[in-house]
């Protein structure tokens, strides 16, 4: 190869273009059209449904007490994981980093409302800290693009739940989510591989459409003691004593079984097991649903 | 052909899949900066930590001595004044069977800058004892306090040692560094493994209990309870409060249903079978059995049932 | 050595002003040879949402999370199953704004070059996805209606040649299936009886993705916009995953219940 053919070879090459990127940054406000009891009002206890759990993740959400998150002080103030966040109050604004002098999309940063939770996604193919570093709610996240998807994985969370009414999620959790922008709709798919918890990937998505005129305020936490306990004390369930457990079986016609989840509630042939499955005569328990203002009980 | 190499390989960024780092290799050691003064050092026998400024170095924990030449020279990345001042947090081999080592290669040769090794009097009357297996760990040992906390000024910021009676041994010591706000908990907190609780050289469930108890009342978290006071556990990844608190409310969760069992009449074999501990045992490692067994033996010697 | 390091610097800086190069015309290609992503294949869907409002008929009056208005509400408090079964309309639940909600598997293939189709073995439903052109007029209403696909256009502005001194824009590749389905024939938003009407306007998207253990997903986001029984569009998200084969596809009667 002749040394005038490798300059202009090698000059193409680095003369390559730079890039900007489809972009997700807005206030983006949450849709419930789906799951809008669990993820507003809150789960009912004992509903395990719709969850890959093993027996480890069934034990821990049977011992689960509320209490605890009053009880203990330090859970007074504890925010979501980045994961979990997507699914509550998911109020996001997205801003992203521009490099100046590459004009480099270098991250995107996300705001959630609740606890005022802020992640970075680093888009500057940056390596994931190594295993001994400390972890954090939000996690360590890099992103790709696979097309007009965002590829996100986030390392390093910490302990949390897949849902808040105990169910846990492992710190040795590995977090995938995919963005996908259509217009003004927003869809994240999340995958959460646990290997402590979960028997398979659990897969959920969310959506949000973009609010131009949406207003975050601060969401702010204080925690204090707010009741005279022994040092110590963890408000928790005894195995087997927990008395919640058969409520939502009782509510909602579902049998027992089934509302434990595991992974072979979530496919289709579940349903031929399903026969002990007894509708009540009408709906009584949120009957509606679909943003923090019309959720009510009755 | 050279330049087209190296324009190849300049240009050779593509966007890669990326993979968090997977896990150390066993005899890596490995420095990992912490906050203020105060870096943690992970390596074969577990967590050090070092605190190094231009009065020299206060390490707690000094791991196994094979490991001082790695350790030495990750530490040397660190500063290269000697070592000073040497905190054991217990008696553990893997914590103090590089203090002669380390010292050798990093400590002074000026009588009057030789390093102290401080451990709680309890640790180096139990070394005593073992006799010939433990006597060079216990000739190492040149400083030990009886009264907590024990604590010096040192790089500027105030070191306190405090005792933390009957937990994982009735020797363990935490070390708070005030300024830099990191606490060094040794064996008392290991949140990747179940915690030893050493019967025969006088640990007990109910003295780790409030042992990492005393750690959260010690700790401060930052806003949203992250970090804020860093905790470096004797094993495992660095943590802060709300690490602490987990590993707290395991070991409290898994006592309570020993108790319970305890008091239902259950014989220890009775209490394995049963497995209280089933619902962490895919989170820890560590012999969730021996586990178990230390939490009945202690409940029932303490009269706690 | 210096004067080919500066025509170095020179070509490339040159090049970098360079817009991309104008595309040549080139015949249209089908659907199926454009199709950036291969949705074909038989997938099931895992019901990791909605559980008590898919895998089992929820209570009546059960709406939650449905934006129903006041009148979709009042219709929906008046489902009969009995009523429909002897109507003959025991497949109200399985149109195309809500099949795909329906615990079950999925069959997805090209019925030819420019029409995709996705069979359901749950009501045994065949929805046809036509690239290019427009709904026929005039035709009746039907479960599927009639549905106009697109591989999602990149965003706007892409094709420019005057934006930003020649750079060309990453993450803008479509690989996404939009489709548009009008003419429906009107029917239940789930088992249970929430009503969208025969003006309803259905858009989906269609997305693929590979996950870490390397098993294949699709999730599509559908928007249901009936202005006629709902507040706002209702917008769900269905994941699917891919199977080997046709193991499970199990063909199903609709059923009112």
């Amino acid at each position: 190869m002749s040394k005038s053919t490798v300059l202009v070879l090698s000059a193409a090459l680095l003369g390559a273009p730079v890039f900007a990127q489809v972009d997700f940054s807005g206030e983006w406000a949450p849709l419930y059209h789906e799951n809008g009891p669990e993820r507003l009002p809150g789960p009912e206890l004992g509903d395990y449904t719709e969850l890959p759990i093993n027996d480890a993740a069934r034990l821990r959400a049977d011992s689960w007490d509320a209490d605890r998150i009053s009880v203990v002080e330090q859970y007074q103030c504890r925010p979501h994981g980045s994961d979990y966040a997507l699914r509550g109050l998911g109020n996001m604004r997205v801003t992203r980093d521009i490099d100046p002098a590459t004009q480099r999309l270098m991250a995107f940063h996300t705001h959630m409302l609740a606890w005022d939770s802020d992640r970075t996604i680093y888009m500057d193919g940056r390596e994931h800290p190594p295993a001994y570093a400390n972890h954090t709610w939000q996690g360590f996240s890099t992103a790709v693009w696979e097309g007009n998807m965002l590829t996100v994985t986030t390392t390093h969370l910490k302990e949390n739940y897949i849902r808040r009414n105990g169910v846990p999620r492992s710190d040795q959790a590995t977090s995938t989510e995919h963005w996908m922008r259509h217009g003004d709709y927003l869809t994240v798919v999340t995958v959460i591989d646990d290997p402590v918890f979960l028997t398979e990937p659990l897969v959920r998505s969310d959506n949000w459409y973009l609010d131009p005129g949406q207003h975050i305020g601060i969401f702010g936490c204080e925690h204090a003691p707010e009741l005279p306990k022994a040092e110590g004390v963890v408000p928790h369930h005894l195995p087997g004593t927990n008395p919640y457990l058969r409520e939502i079986s009782e509510w909602y016609g579902i049998p027992y079984e089934a509302t434990r989840g595991g992974a072979e509630t979530l496919y289709p042939e579940y349903r031929l097991k399903l026969n002990g499955y007894k509708a009540p005569p009408k709906c009584d328990r949120y009957c509606t649903c679909t943003t923090l203002f019309d959720c009510q009980l009755r | 052909m050279k330049l087209l190499t190296f324009t190849i390989l300049l240009c050779g960024s593509a966007w890669a899949q990326v993979q968090p780092q997977p896990a150390q290799p066993q005899n890596d050691v490995h420095v990992f900066p912490v906050q203020g003064n105060v870096s943690m050092l992970v390596g074969p026998g577990g967590n050090m930590t070092i605190q190094a400024g231009k009065d020299g170095i206060a390490v707690v924990d000094t791991q196994i001595a094979a490991a001082a030449p790695q350790v030495m020279a990750a530490i040397r990345k660190l500063s290269d004044t000697p070592i000073i001042w040497v905190i054991n947090t217990s008696l553990d081999a893997d914590h103090i069977g590089g203090n002669e080592a380390l010292l050798r290669l990093g400590g002074s040769n000026e009588a009057s800058l030789r390093a102290r090794v401080v451990t709680h009097e309890n640790v180096l009357d139990r070394l005593v004892k073992m006799g010939q297996a433990r006597v060079a760990d216990a000739a190492s040992i040149n400083d030990t306090y009886f009264r907590s906390p024990k604590d010096f000024l040192f790089n500027g910021e105030p070191v306190m040692v405090y005792h933390m009676p009957a937990a994982h041994t009735d020797g363990d010591s935490i070390v708070l560094f005030r300024k830099s706000d990191v606490i060094s908990s040794g064996d008392l907190f290991t949140p990747d493994r179940y915690p030893v609780i050493d019967l025969p050289d006088g640990g007990s469930v109910q003295g780790l209990l409030d042992g990492l108890n005393r750690i959260l009342e010690m700790a401060v978290a930052g806003k949203y309870q992250e970090g804020g006071t860093f905790v470096i556990p004797g094993h495992g990844r660095l943590c802060d409060e709300a690490d602490v608190v987990e590993f707290r409310d395991m070991v409290t969760i898994i006592r309570d249903r020993v108790q319970d069992m305890i008091k239902k009449g259950m014989t220890l074999e009775q209490v394995k079978a049963g497995k209280p501990s089933r619902d962490y045992d895919t989170q820890y490692s560590g012999s969730p059995d021996v586990f178990v067994e230390s939490i009945y033996k202690s409940l029932v010697t303490s009269g706690k049932r | 050595m210096t004067k080919y390091l500066l025509a170095w610097v020179a070509i490339a800086t040159a090049y970098a002003q360079l817009g991309p190069a104008p595309a040549k015309a080139k015949p249209p290609r089908s659907a199926k040879e454009a199709a950036p992503v291969d949705f074909t294949g038989y997938w099931v869907s895992v019901v990791t949402e909605d559980w008590r409002w898919r895998m089992v008929t929820p209570a009546k009056g059960d709406f939650a999370s449905i934006p129903l208005n006041a009148a979709g509400r009042t219709a929906g408090n008046a489902w009969d199953p009995a009523k429909d079964e002897a109507a003959g309309e025991q497949c109200r639940a399985y149109g195309a704004p809500a099949v795909m909600r329906i615990p079950g598997r999925v069959h997805i293939t090209w019925a030819d070059d420019n029409t995709l189709q996705i069979d359901t073995d749950q009501g045994t439903q065949a929805r046809l996805l036509h690239f290019g052109g427009k709904p026929p007029q005039g035709i009746a209403g039907s479960w599927q209606g009639y549905s106009v696909a697109q591989w999602e256009p990149p965003v706007r502005g892409v094709q420019s040649p005057q934006q930003g001194l020649g750079a060309t824009r990453e993450g803008t590749r479509g690989r996404s299936l939009e489709v548009v389905t009008t003419g429906l024939r009107p029917g239940y938003l789930r088992k249970n009886g929430p009503p969208y009407s025969a003006n309803t306007v259905l858009k989906e998207f269609f997305d693929l993705s590979v996950e870490r253990n390397g098993d294949p997903w699709f999730v599509v986001t559908t928007i249901v916009e009936d202005p006629q029984n709902l507040t706002e569009p209702f917008v769900t998200s269905t994941n699917f995953k891919k199977q080997r084969d046709a193991a499970g596809f199990s063909p199903t009667a609709c059923s009112a219940r």
